[in-house]
């Protein structure tokens, strides 16, 4: 897990360098800028769940995956 | 004060007049005004006609949001500040001259309190830019 929001765990970065992919390639697929992705990694912002699961479709993986509420 | 001027001189362009009786001006006080007509139709139009991937970037969740903030702190900010210039004025010697006056001040505290705010922001994304 990376740097985190107060309400919300984030394992973005982790998840995108294991996909290879750079914050500015997947903002393109996600359809983004490159600051989002950043603001997201950095626990600065907390996306829409349109955006959570533009961003899950493409790393391959679930949402849950990416973000966690701080009590579970 | 400046979109009614640029109103008026494109009206005056197009052939149409109207009873507003503007004295003391010159074609480059409109200028300002005509920018932002220009301006917002340049906008207007790269935002359903422009490329995608660019106005992904541009006109995202997380710019909106903190294009959201700059308003919100620049209308508080704002509203301060009217209500101390409106506070500080005379009147009991009130006269057109001190409406004028008054309206530049407001404009003058408006211009100046959205400056420092998105000069602010612009440093931010300029750190964050060159940092990641």
């Amino acid at each position: 897990m990376g740097k985190h929001h107060q309400n919300l765990l984030n394992n973005l970065e982790e998840l995108r360098k294991k996909a290879g992919l750079t914050q500015q390639q997947l903002s393109e697929s996600a359809e983004v800028s490159r600051k989002s992705i950043n603001a997201i990694e950095n626990g600065i912002y907390v996306p829409s769940t349109v955006l959570a699961l533009k961003i899950a479709k493409t790393l391959g993986c679930k949402v849950e995956d990416l973000f966690k509420l701080p009590n579970n | 004060m400046q979109i009614f001027y640029a109103t008026y001189l494109l009206l005056n362009l197009f052939g149409y007049t109207i009873e507003w009786h503007i004295s003391n001006h010159d074609l480059f006080m409109f200028i300002p005004g005509i920018l932002v007509f220009v301006g917002s139709g340049i906008l207007t139009a790269s935002y359903y006609l422009g490329d995608k991937k660019n106005n992904n970037i541009l006109y995202d969740e997380y710019t909106a949001l903190r294009y959201y903030k700059i308003a919100a702190i620049g209308y508080a900010v704002n509203g301060i500040g009217i209500f101390i210039l409106f506070s500080i004025q005379d009147w009991s010697n009130w006269s057109f001259q001190s409406a004028n006056n008054m309206i530049y001040q407001i404009a003058a505290f408006a211009w100046l309190v959205f400056g420092i705010l998105l000069t602010i922001f612009s440093i931010g994304d300029y750190k964050e830019f060159k940092n990641g």
